[in-house]
């Protein structure tokens, strides 16, 4: 473990701005929120906030992504396309690592997502340990407020200086080359850390162990009326899938030129919770009620998911619980209501 | 692709402001692939032909009175397929906001006292999209029209498949923009209950949504009413919200 300075973090920001060819994003402010854009300063990095709007998901799977262009004079003529841009993320919290941990387990699956895979191998994460909590946060709950991987290099805030550690060799080449000033960690620093993560706290939590998820998922699939009750004022505008970090759901559309001698396949972020996200050819919509798509995404993070790679897969962010605006989407509400058998 | 027989189209327009032809007319330089895809046979607001020999008819604008459903009528009878574009063909747009008012009132405060001598105002009491008096096939929604959105319509009439349409709320567009919500902003916004397909351009530039492109198929009205109350809004603010551009579609909905 290292220390650097608060004025020497700003320089290494600074310098990878300025000399890094890859881009560099990091948390800014949006308006009364924070959302990860493209830095042109140190100055704009706000390492203090609280949760994104959306997670740095946007950056592996971005919300729009071409996969395909195509002519069609007189043969049809097809090319694979993957935008891939080398990238610096600054600022990424425990929960967001953990999901782009799970992530990167989804889309290594056979067959592999080039698309993701390639952009997640350019990416370079810089984790930060969270300082403040949003209100609706429950990842002290969820086991994943903090990570001993996933990042490349993890910052915590010591107050004036950093703790800097180092996960990987991509990470410390990146210090190395940058020529920053940094000290060894003493005795001191590692007990400060403890206590700034001991002082960690939570305004909402999950009343039992995550590792009960799967059990009290299934036992209440045919739980209606809670599902019924809780679903009566879901908007079904998918909010609370687009804002989850693990949610990664896309559809493929192909698009026609007006020209109609070109084209292109692309993704586009998609929704459980969307009406129409079940429906087939034929227009037979396998989970047509709004209670059905509700019940589907927390069957999704705390069962489904689980059954596939192991993983629960809700990290407690809170994004989806204080976006939704009628209220009726927070994981450690529900969770919590299902446990106590309440409806 | 050899060139086929080009199918022949023409545009024309009830009560409204033409705003959406307008945006056709803007397309520039993407008119001249448009031009390669169909032939042109009636467009008022850019050309003095006309003819009613077409195939695929784009009307704009609300039906209001008689001769408005006999032109209707008469466009239905020609062409193979109607497509109403913008919100007062769609879902009968601003215009319906009085469909809920006092009809001579409406007349009085538009053409003054002499309003029922006044030929200028012969009127239905209700002002209505044009798939309440026609069949409609496709409609292109929004005030304006996304001119995106229109070339896509085009293309895929052409080619001969159902136009992509989404059927999910502004929302949706809205956080892959990653805007701050209209309410985290101590706004009101009816994206919630509103058809996306804009990619949520009003929030985008920092404003909220209005409802433009109408009701999604399956709005959670009374859910959004609740949302608009508990936000502050009374009752009479919260009709107004919908009242915009909502009317028709409601009154329909209460009808079913």
């Amino acid at each position: 473990m290292k220390i650097i300075k608060k004025d020497d973090l700003d320089s290494f920001v600074d310098y990878l701005i300025g000399s890094d060819p890859r881009e560099v994003v990091g948390v800014k402010e949006r308006g009364s929120k924070y959302a990860f854009d493209k830095l042109k300063s140190s100055k704009e990095l706000r390492l203090d906030y609280d949760v994104t709007i959306l997670p740095p998901k946007k950056y592996l799977l971005p919300q729009r992504e071409t996969l395909l262009k195509f002519k069609s004079n007189d043969k049809i003529k097809t090319e694979p396309v993957n935008e891939v841009n080398g990238r610096i993320i600054v600022g990424v919290h425990p929960y967001d690592l953990i999901a782009i941990e799970q992530m990167d387990r989804i889309f290594s699956e056979e067959p592999e997502d080039p698309n993701y895979l390639k952009k997640r191998e350019a990416t370079v994460l810089i984790g930060v340990n969270m300082k403040n909590t949003s209100e609706r946060c429950f990842a002290g709950s969820m086991k994943t407020a903090f990570t001993q991987d996933g990042y490349d290099l993890m910052l915590t805030d010591l107050g004036g200086k950093y703790a800097v550690e180092i996960g990987t060799e991509k990470g410390k080449e990146l210090l190395k080359k940058s020529g920053v000033a940094l000290a060894d960690a003493g005795e001191e620093d590692k007990k400060m850390i403890e206590e700034k993560k001991r002082s960690l706290t939570f305004e909402s939590k999950i009343n039992f162990e995550p590792s009960d998820l799967p059990e009290l998922m299934k036992s209440n699939y045919d739980n209606d009326k809670f599902w019924e009750e809780n679903a009566d004022n879901c908007y079904s505008c998918g909010t609370c899938n687009l804002v989850c970090p693990t949610c990664y759901c896309f559809d493929v559309k192909d698009l026609m030129e007006v020209t109609l001698k070109e084209g292109s396949r692309i993704r586009q972020w998609d929704g459980c919770l969307l009406e129409h996200f079940a429906e087939v050819a034929g227009g037979e919509n396998f989970r047509e009620e709004r209670a059905q798509r509700y019940r589907h995404r927390y069957m999704r993070k705390g069962l489904y998911l689980h059954n596939r790679f192991e993983d629960i897969a809700c990290v407690g962010c809170g994004r989806c619980s204080s976006q939704c605006v009628p209220d009726i989407a927070d994981p450690a509400e529900i969770f919590n209501k299902l446990k106590e058998g309440k409806i | 692709m050899k060139q086929k027989i080009k199918p022949k189209v023409a545009f024309f327009d009830l009560a409204g402001c033409e705003g959406d032809q307008l945006q056709i007319a803007n397309l520039e330089e993407k008119i001249l692939d448009l031009l390669n895809l169909v032939e042109v046979v009636s467009f008022r607001e850019v050309m003095k032909e006309h003819s009613d020999d077409y195939d695929i008819a784009f009307i704009e604008g609300s039906a209001t009175n008689d001769h408005a459903e006999e032109r209707l009528k008469e466009i239905r009878k020609n062409a193979d397929i109607v497509v109403a574009i913008g919100a007062c063909a769609t879902i009968g747009g601003v215009n319906s906001i009085r469909n809920k008012q006092n009809h001579e009132e409406v007349g009085e405060r538009v053409y003054g006292d002499n309003a029922e001598l006044s030929e200028l105002y012969i009127s239905w009491e209700k002002a209505k999209p044009v798939d309440a008096v026609i069949k409609v096939d496709y409609k292109i929604h929004g005030c304006p029209i996304d001119r995106d959105e229109f070339l896509h319509v085009v293309e895929s009439l052409v080619v001969g498949r159902v136009p992509n349409i989404p059927d999910y709320p502004v929302c949706v567009e809205c956080k892959l923009n990653e805007n701050v919500c209209a309410f985290e902003r101590e706004e009101f916004c009816v994206g919630p209950v509103t058809r996306a397909g804009c990619d949520a351009c009003c929030v985008n530039e920092g404003t909220r949504c209005w409802g433009c492109r109408g009701l999604i198929d399956n709005p959670n009205e009374e859910a959004h009413m609740e949302v608009l109350e508990e936000y502050g809004l009374t009752p009479e603010d919260v009709m107004k919200e919908f009242d915009l551009y909502f009317t028709w579609q409601k009154e329909a909905r209460e009808n079913e």
